[in-house]
């Protein structure tokens, strides 16, 4: 095999070496002999250490002034003099290059040049010129435009459906091979269905087609394929593979990203409406700079930003800068990955090796995504803002006639109190208080506060001016999972936006909860939280006072996620229920008069603070009530439903239940209504340098905005200035991977279509069409199917169809031993190879024909994991349940880095934590185990028989035996298997026969 | 359900199947695709040992209360860290020096200092070939134990354990090369991905080996099968995939996938009779600390170990530490009390781990078994507290700790590299955990320069583009 594909190479990489005789005669005034002989040899021989970055030895081969000058052993070339020339001398002693001394016409090239006068040509030499047998040159064959392709005309044109088979066919005959014969149609409608959709037709489909294999009838399905939304659902996971598409943080504390499905979802709409592909690049590449404010936008950059993320970077200027190195090294490797195929990534601290991209380009590439930035952003849905404010609007109703009668009874109450002792309460015991009296200190624990900026003490109160000031305690000492926080404030001003009051936040700000006044809705208290994951509206009243008087503003966290806030002592607004976050002992402080750490924007508040307290528990109302200091005048609910009696007391009950049920629906309603998405929130881009050896220590010059510019035809020149924007920046670098002229992109694309179809690409690694990945098996091929792709404007689906409807697609997948002895890995396509589909398939195939899949498409994916956060990391345990909710297709999982059920464990799904272009199949042990005994497979084998026996009615055992067949399988059993199943299911029942045919290779493999 | 006659009932229907023709190279070849860069053509040099053990302490072991002897640190207790650059630490709590809370001896004929953290292993001192001068990349314990797994901070790049399973595969084909027993207490921080094979084909991810009815995941059905029913559906399974065999050509994947069914059979017997311990002496159990609830759960998981390596798995991993945080703390993260932590970890296992040193080398298992003894990264020689103060915690350090292996190709009874005279930051030799994974592939018979996979354009390997074999440990 390894000869069959050298040989196309060849013809490839190697023309235009041949005429050296010729030259070795000739004398060279113009130094043509150097550019063509002399300089390839420096280029490839010596250039890997004798390079003008930083040479071995200080010597630098590639640039006249520095050879004749030579290293630190003196001067290397000396023209005419053979003798004085130490490059020769090392050469011809066989020392240099090491370990690969030239051969003799290596050294005749060089001996003669010397000899001659070491006449220099073009200079410096640009060592990525030229391919060698060591690395690609601008000449790579990836790199070239296309060429108009002739398509050839094999002996056997009768199998020749459309030239896709004219480049195939013609090419086994060349190794006297043929194709196979077709398959037949129960086959066809078979393999179409798993590669389209990812799932197996229904009975009725196979018949349906069996019964009309025709031409129409196959160009009919195909067309019913690629319309259906399932089309979307199999493909966008293909693509999810290849972005390192995955929903938790990785890394150290591995948060999940709850709010990423945008991104998924966008992938399927975009493929199921046939977005043009430059279109589809464009969009994820710059999707928020096209349409922006759009959640189409905000979603297609999650390309951006779907890999891990380091949220613990340290303190230290080094640990930050190589942080975000390490950052932007992994989506300048995902840009030049994903769209052409190239690991521009490996040219961080030197020059690629096997690639001409120098290490400027990297930097120019890195520059060109500087403003890369992991976040959120909000999209409203104004419907369903319009239906939250309806409810609002009805609760503001409820809730004035509930404060008038609650303001009645308690005046009724107070007044009945009145000469009798006020009723003796106790006060919870905090875990810290600081009463800012004489110092910062904790007055009960050891929490004790240092004050930062210009924060101090005045009159028994904390000064704080919004600008610096703000105050840091020691980290706590023992993990706190409940609390409750108050503070007595009082503010400068209500117009600040999102300054914090008391904050509990874990060591450099990553996670916290505090009170926060006025950040998102100006003038009311929030539960501020990292990036509002614990934060909804309280929809509590404006404030209005707390500018003339101190207030006493409470927030209760509780263990089941409800928060719940109180301003002086009484509920404010209504509580609601989000994730719970609990803060680990040595990992987190308290802060006063700031959100969160670091200190800036609009975090910092001004105002006072006269006390603040935290409670490791929830305090209940009664008790908030006692701290915010007015115990005497707190009247409990229950006290005030006990005083009303009869129908005022229904009446009352009635009002106060319908303000709960207005909560709820406002709560959900208020979700709905805005949109949270994961995705690039771009930074201002921060000043790109050259690091010399990839040390973010060591900075060399400032570099500009740009790209590589290997590919022929195409500038790497973006056209931008040193400053320009983000978005000019990544719409500039959008348009070049779009651009008519970026041949390699479209090869990409193209290949990695052609490789899910048929288990393998053209080149066989379709994220790297470098010197290191595959070579192409039919480049001829390759391009011809490119310029059709582009001559369709970019469409997958008109490529999808014609690749479909090619015989090397609709033969048969039998082995043939003669074929496979001259080809064994297919590479040629003698055969359609079968293939075991994925874990994703086979989980949604069991599902589908056990009559459970649950379609529903799009939205936040079903959690299999319990998400379990512990101390600042995050573990998800599998667990397995017989919940429809659960049972929807598989791309449609969260799917986290980190543990998950066996089944798509054992069948190889990739770890979301890396780029999978391709995956790696096995054939273990573990998966029989697993489709034998996994309680999901069990239990979907439960169903299909429940499902039969109830379509079936009362029928025959040979009856449901063929129905249990039609469905796993898509055909009938035959005489001796049915024989035996029916054997089975009289013995053991339906439920045995079905798990068997889950365990079958007809049903696992993809033919 | 009668489990083991229904296992006898697998086996004997895989038996009748196919038959057990080069059965493993069937499925090699199936997997060849992924295979390019192992080791087709053999070890690159003669191997010393076999087969490896690993007890990898979770949270940080404080180096200088146990294998790295610091009198200066003693005599320096309560002064500052005399330096010029304030430590680059995790909680940034730079308190004044403290010296050990354990007595110091030297230990054995080799006279290497260990602390009475250990009895029980300081009495094997002459065993070990301590490494005092390990350096890692990253404070954080995630990233920290990723790097000593994986040699990467990052997730997604495969372990040493899959990384060997790779290489050399496993010597038995009922059981899986690579497995992992974790602390009773739950996973470590990072979970699965601290033994995924990465990139490397899934086969090479480790096996979790629990306790319970099902010692692998989906070893036996969810719901129970009677035998009758499991041997006449694998019965009509079998005849099912011959004929489409017959229809489809002898397709290596076809044939692999038929034989993967009667390796199945094979763990279903041979999973539970590893983990089935009952038939190990009593004496035996007593030694690895069986009857004391302290130090039962290491000293079970001690003994499957050295039962699956009998057995012929090539790596056995054993967690010493849960979840990292927590109160009380389930890990070697002792930012709280080194004394009272380490005190109640070292206990827990300081028995069962000297019991199976023990073990194997009465056994002669020793000479090619590999024994690793790590931690993700130590403490510091200060104490966590403010600066004028020495309070009974230690913060991480990165910049030097100590790990040690015993068994074969090895120097005993020697300690290698040191810190500075305080313990801080190592000073001679260091060694990174590139240069860890690299010595003991060298013991395996590999270069590490030469495993490689291609993977997103790179040929990758453990040690990345570093890594040397720490000469000075070998024999």
């Amino acid at each position: 095999m390894y000869r069959i594909i050298g040989k196309c190479w060849l013809l490839l990489s190697c023309a235009g070496l041949f005429f050296l005789a010729d030259l070795l005669q000739a004398e060279d005034p113009a130094g043509s002999f150097f550019d063509s002989e002399v300089a390839p040899l420096l280029a490839a021989r010596c250039a890997e250490c004798h390079h003008e970055e930083e040479p071995e030895g200080k010597l630098n081969l590639l640039s006249q002034a520095p050879a004749r000058k030579g290293g630190e052993n003196g001067p290397a070339l000396v023209p005419g003099n053979l003798r004085q020339s130490l490059l020769w001398q090392r050469v011809v002693a066989d020392e240099m290059p090491p370990e690969d001394p030239l051969d003799k016409r290596e050294k005749q090239i060089l001996k003669k040049w010397i000899e001659d006068g070491a006449r220099w040509g073009t200079d410096p030499v640009d060592r990525f010129r030229y391919t060698t047998d060591k690395r690609a040159g601008y000449d790579w064959w990836a790199l070239q435009p296309f060429q108009p392709q002739k398509i050839p005309s094999p002996r056997r044109h009768r199998r020749v459906r459309n030239p896709i088979d004219a480049f195939l066919l013609s090419r086994l005959e060349e190794e006297g091979l043929s194709f196979s014969e077709d398959a037949d149609p129960r086959t066809l409608v078979r393999r179409a269905y798993l590669d389209f959709h990812g799932l197996p037709p229904t009975p009725e489909d196979v018949e349906q087609f069996v019964a009309d294999p025709s031409e129409e009838a196959y160009q009919q399905l195909l067309t019913d394929l690629l319309d259906s939304p399932r089309y979307g659902e199999r493909w966008g996971r293909h693509w999810l593979d290849v972005v390192r598409f995955g929903e938790s943080d990785g890394f150290e504390r591995n948060n999940p990203r709850k709010n990423f499905w945008p991104y998924r979802d966008w992938v399927i709409e975009a493929l199921n409406a046939d977005m043009p592909y430059s279109e589809f690049v464009r969009m994820q590449v710059a999707g928020d700079v096209i349409k922006p404010d759009t959640a189409e936008g905000y979603a297609a950059v999650g390309f951006l930003v779907a890999a891990v993320h380091n949220t613990v970077v340290g303190g230290s200027e080094m640990m930050k800068r190589q942080s975000r190195a390490d950052e932007i090294e992994e989506l300048v490797g995902a840009i030049g990955q994903t769209f052409v195929g190239l690991t521009v990534n490996c040219a961080r601290c030197h020059a690629h090796k096997f690639d001409p991209i120098s290490q400027d380009e990297y930097y120019q590439l890195s520059a060109a995504v500087a403003g890369l930035n992991h976040g959120t952003r909000e999209i409203q849905q104004p419907e369903q803002r319009q239906h939250a404010e309806q409810l609002e609007a009805r609760r503001k109703e409820v809730a004035t006639r509930l404060t008038a009668i609650r303001t009645r009874v308690r005046e009724q109450i107070l007044e009945k109190r009145k000469g009798t002792d006020p009723p003796a309460v106790d006060l919870p015991a905090p875990l810290a208080s600081w009463e800012f009296e004489e110092d910062f200190q904790d007055s009960i624990g050891t929490l004790h506060g240092t004050p930062r900026g210009g924060a101090h003490l005045e009159n028994g109160a904390l000064v704080l001016d919004g600008k610096d000031d703000y105050v840091i305690t020691a980290p706590i000492t023992r993990e706190i999972t409940e609390k409750t926080l108050t503070a007595l404030v009082q503010l400068d001003n209500l117009d600040q936006r999102g300054g914090g009051v008391i904050s509990l936040e874990t060591t450099g700000g990553g996670i916290f909860d505090a009170i926060v006044f006025g950040e998102r809705e100006a003038r009311h208290w929030m539960a501020g939280s990292n990036v509002f994951a614990r934060t909804e509206s309280f929809q509590g009243t404006e404030e209005k006072e707390v500018t003339g008087r101190p207030v006493h503003i409470a927030i209760v966290y509780r263990k089941d996620g409800t928060i719940t806030g109180y301003r002086d002592g009484m509920l404010y607004g209504r509580s609601y229920k989000t994730g719970f976050q609990a803060f680990p002992a040595d990992g987190a402080s308290l802060l006063f008069g700031l959100r969160h750490s670091p200190a800036g924007n609009n975090k910092l508040l001004a105002g006072r603070v006269l006390q603040a307290q935290l409670f490791d528990r929830a305090l209940d109302a009664e008790a908030v009530a006692a701290v915010s200091g007015d115990p005497q005048n707190y009247i409990p609910e229950k006290e005030i439903v006990a005083f009303l009696k009869g129908e005022q007391q229904a009446g009352y009950l009635e009002l106060t239940q319908r303000q709960q049920e207005l909560d709820e629906q406002i709560s959900k309603a208020s979700q709905a209504a805005k949109l949270v998405i994961y995705t690039n929130v771009p930074r201002s881009p921060a000043e790109t340098f050259f690091l010399n050896r990839g040390d973010v220590m060591n900075r060399g010059e400032l570099v500009g905005p740009g790209t590589i510019r290997a590919i022929a035809g195409l500038s790497g020149d973006l056209g931008l200035a040193m400053d320009a924007g983000d978005a000019e920046r990544r719409l500039a670098l959008a348009d070049w991977l779009t651009s008519d002229q970026n041949a390699l992109a479209t090869r990409v694309i193209v290949n990695r279509l052609w490789h899910y179809h048929f288990g393998s690409g053209i080149v066989d690694t379709p994220s790297d069409f470098g010197f290191n990945g595959s070579r192409p098996t039919h480049p001829e091929l390759l391009d011809w199917l490119s310029q059709q792709l582009r001559e369709s404007e970019y469409r997958l689906k008109t490529l999808h169809r014609l690749v479909a409807s090619s015989t090397a697609y609709r033969q048969s997948s039998r082995f043939r031993a003669r074929s496979a002895e001259m080809d064994a890995d297919n590479r040629l396509l003698w055969r359609k190879s079968p293939y075991r589909a994925e874990g994703e398939v086979i989980r949604d195939s069991i599902l589908a024909v056990s009559g459970q899949l649950n379609d529903m498409a799009g939205g936040p994916g079903f959690e299999d994991v319990k998400i379990e956060p512990n101390n600042g990391t995050t573990y998800y345990k599998p667990f397995d349940m017989d919940d429809p909710s659960l049972n929807r297709r598989t791309i449609y999982r969260f799917s986290p880095r980190g543990e998950r059920m066996a089944l798509l464990d054992v069948f190889d799904c990739p770890d979301p934590s890396a780029a999978a272009p391709r995956r790696s199949p096995t054939t273990t042990p573990l998966q029989a185990l697993s489709l034998l005994n996994n309680a999901f497979v069990l239990r979907m084998a439960d169903h299909l028989a429940a499902k039969v026996k109830e379509e079936m009615g009362e029928a025959q055992v040979s009856k449901q035996v063929d129905r249990v067949f039609q469905l796993t399988l898509g055909r009938l059993a035959e005489k001796e298997e049915q024989e035996k199943a029916v054997a089975l299911v009289e013995q053991h029942g339906l439920a045995i026969l079905a798990r068997t045919l889950f365990n079958t290779n007809e049903f696992l493999v993809i033919p | 359900m009668n489990r083991s006659l229904h296992r006898r009932t697998f086996c004997q229907w895989s038996l009748e199947g196919l038959g057990s023709i080069a059965l493993l190279d069937l499925l090699r070849r199936d997997g060849l695709l992924g295979q390019e860069g192992a080791l087709e053509g053999g070890l690159h040099h003669p191997p010393r040992v076999k087969r490896a053990i690993q007890i990898c302490l979770v949270g940080g072991m404080s180096h200088v209360d146990s294998y790295d002897y610091k009198p200066e640190l003693s005599k320096r207790q309560g002064k500052s860290l005399d330096t010029m650059v304030k430590p680059d630490i995790f909680f940034g709590k730079v308190g004044l020096l403290r010296g050990s809370d354990w007595e110091f001896r030297q230990r054995g004929e080799s006279g290497l200092w260990i602390s009475e953290m250990f009895p029980e292993i300081a009495r094997r001192a002459d065993m070990l070939t301590v490494i005092r001068s390990m350096v890692s990349d990253s404070a954080n314990h995630t990233p920290a134990l990723f790097v000593s797994n994986s040699g990467f901070q990052a997730n997604g790049f495969p372990s040493l354990g899959s990384w060997l399973s790779f290489g050399l595969g496993s010597e038995t084909e009922s059981l899986p090369a690579y497995v992992v027993l974790p602390d009773g207490r739950g996973g470590p921080n990072g979970g699965a991905s601290n033994w995924s094979s990465g990139f490397l084909p899934g086969e090479h991810q480790a096996v979790v080996l629990r306790g319970g009815d099902q010692p692998v995941r989906d070893l036996f059905p969810s719901t129970p099968i009677s035998e009758l029913a499991e041997r006449e559906s694998l019965s009509l399974l079998q005849h099912l995939n011959e004929r489409h065999l017959a229809k489809n050509g002898q397709d290596q994947q076809l044939l692999a996938r038929i034989q993967s069914y009667e390796l199945a059979g094979r763990m279903q017997l041979s999973v539970p009779e590893v983990s089935d311990y009952s038939s190990e002496p009593e004496s035996v159990r007593e030694k690895y600390g069986l009857h004391d609830p302290v130090t039962e759960d290491m000293g079970r998981r001690c003994l499957l170990g050295r039962r699956l390596l009998q057995r012929g798995v090539r790596f056995v991993q054993l967690y010493s530490g849960g979840p990292i945080a927590g109160s009380p703390r389930a890990s070697w993260d002792a930012h709280e009390s080194v004394k009272d932590n380490h005190t109640l970890e070292a206990g827990k296992i300081d028995r069962p781990v000297a019991a199976l040193l023990d073990d194997l080398q009465q056994r002669g298992m020793l000479k090619d078994t590999l024994v690793l003894f790590t931690t993700e990264f130590g403490r510091t020689p200060f104490a966590q507290s403010d600066a004028d103060k020495v309070g009974p915690g230690r913060d991480h350090n990165r910049y030097g700790f100590s790990c040690w292996m015993a068994g074969g190709g090895l120097r005993p009874g020697i300690a290698f590299g040191e810190t500075d005279e305080v313990g801080w930051k190592a000073v001679t030799d260091p060694v990174s955990w590139n240069d860890f994974h690299a010595t003991i592939m060298h013991l395996f018979g590999v270069d590490h320069r030469k495993l490689t996979f291609y993977h997103n354009g790179i040929q990758r390997r453990l040690t990345n583009v570093a890594g040397d074999v720490v000469t000075g440990v070998l024999a």
